[in-house]
């Protein structure tokens, strides 16, 4: 995809909020995979799990949907993991804190899957779809882009922002948001949309082929 | 040209990882045909990694770091041992991937329709491959549940349109149709059709399947 610049249709800007220079990454995050993954560098570990292992602990306890001896054991796994995957890292195509946040996405569905002793026979890996490897455009993932989403999100109505928060951090599908909350599925469904639009999310999608 | 596609609410749902697997394999399937989705995910993981990076952090007990340090060196044989385990859904799905369809369990319905059931997964009543042959019909159906189609090859029509390899396509509970498949080519779908029986609460999401299985 070629970033196009100006070309937004009906006078709005005509990239999405998260798109910025492409080029290799050279946020302290990104550089401390990169060492890992390089030199097995375990002060640099060290550095990442301070940082992350808190927010991996937050996400686990969003919703109050694991408990706190579950919450470590996933901050183990997850840590484990970008030790272990390290080298399949690519700073040129997503940012440290995406690819992270993928990992411990992945790690909770499937600790959620074994608390509730499903045999599922697949992991989230196996039915995801990783991005990282496909086109040299994704997840263009800035602190420029991440920056303007902020400001986007802090307008974001009170009922909109819950509903994101429940889907992503809590990790719930619309139906169980909507049993939560008490609300039809419809209603949830158009708010999820709403805050999309309101964030400007895929701004560019459409216009960039 | 892929002009089906996932909505945002069941990207979304990918994005988040709580869309059930069987849905999950249909959308990353969908994935490796278009572009524009894929373009639409990273950016819907990248509003996720924001909300995650912006998440108010809770304290970790130190022995938890001395502990993950202490596994640094077991994880490369963790990791040989999963890849030994692997299961047959895991492979099905791989070869559903890579296209190796002949690979997998067909067997003949009529003169020109054969079905691979692939098996129980969560989240689906049936989970299944259909191959129909050029301009064969399968039978008008309805669905007690919703059914997505993804077109693997070839293409096929009904009441409200055609769709062709890559599409994605839903059918709501109680929609009716009779697909047939387009002249030229065979046509080979995907097709989950969601279990009917659906707890909507979440410590009740993962035992759908298993009342399913014990019901049958």
């Amino acid at each position: 995809m070629v970033d196009k610049q100006g070309e937004g249709a009906r006078g709005q800007p005509a990239t999405s909020a998260w798109s910025v220079p492409q080029g290799r990454r050279t946020d302290e995050w990104s550089q401390c995979v990169v060492r890992i993954a390089e030199h097995r560098d375990r002060a640099a570990f060290g550095k990442f799990f301070s940082h992350f292992a808190p927010l991996i602990k937050a996400f686990a306890l969003s919703g109050s949907s694991l408990s706190a001896a579950h919450a470590d054991e996933l901050v183990q796994e997850v840590m484990l993991k970008v030790w272990q995957k390290a080298a399949g890292f690519n700073p040129e195509k997503a940012a440290a804190s995406t690819w992270v946040y993928t990992i411990a996405r992945n790690c909770r569905t499937d600790m959620f899957r074994r608390l509730q002793k499903f045999d599922t026979q697949l992991e989230a890996e196996d039915v995801g779809f990783e991005l990282e490897g496909a086109e040299p455009t994704m997840a263009l993932h800035a602190s420029r882009g991440a920056v303007r989403v902020r400001e986007l999100m802090s307008d974001l109505p009170q009922d909109q922002a819950q509903i994101l928060a429940k889907v992503y951090m809590e990790g719930k599908s619309h139906s169980e948001t909507a049993a939560e909350l008490g609300l039809p599925l419809g209603t949830v469904k158009s708010r999820v949309r709403l805050a999309i639009q309101k964030l400007q999310v895929f701004m560019d999608v459409g216009s960039e082929e | 040209m892929v002009k089906y596609h996932p909505d945002t609410n069941t990207l979304l749902e990918f994005a988040a990882s709580s869309l059930p697997a069987a849905q999950s394999v249909v959308v990353s399937t969908h994935l490796q045909f278009c572009s524009e989705c894929r373009q639409r995910l990273a950016q819907l993981e990248s509003l996720g990694a924001t909300m995650f990076e912006d998440a108010q952090p809770i304290d970790i007990n130190p022995s938890v770091f001395d502990n993950v340090l202490a596994r640094l060196d077991e994880v490369q044989e963790v990791h040989a041992a999963n890849d030994a385990n692997a299961s047959t859904m895991s492979w099905t799905v791989k070869q559903i991937r890579k296209g190796n369809l002949d690979e997998l369990d067909w067997k003949k319905v009529t003169r020109s329709l054969r079905i691979a059931d692939l098996g129980e997964i969560e989240g689906a009543a049936e989970f299944s491959l259909y191959h129909i042959a050029e301009g064969g019909r399968i039978p008008q159906h309805n669905h007690s549940g919703t059914e997505m189609t993804l077109v693997l090859q070839g293409g096929f029509s009904d009441e409200s349109g055609s769709y062709h390899a890559g599409d994605f396509i839903i059918r709501e509970a109680g929609d009716i149709h009779a697909p047939t498949a387009l002249p030229g080519s065979d046509c080979i779908c995907l097709a989950v059709l969601e279990a009917p029986l659906r707890f909507t609460r979440w410590h009740h999401r993962w035992l759908s399947p298993l009342l399913q299985l014990r019901a049958g």
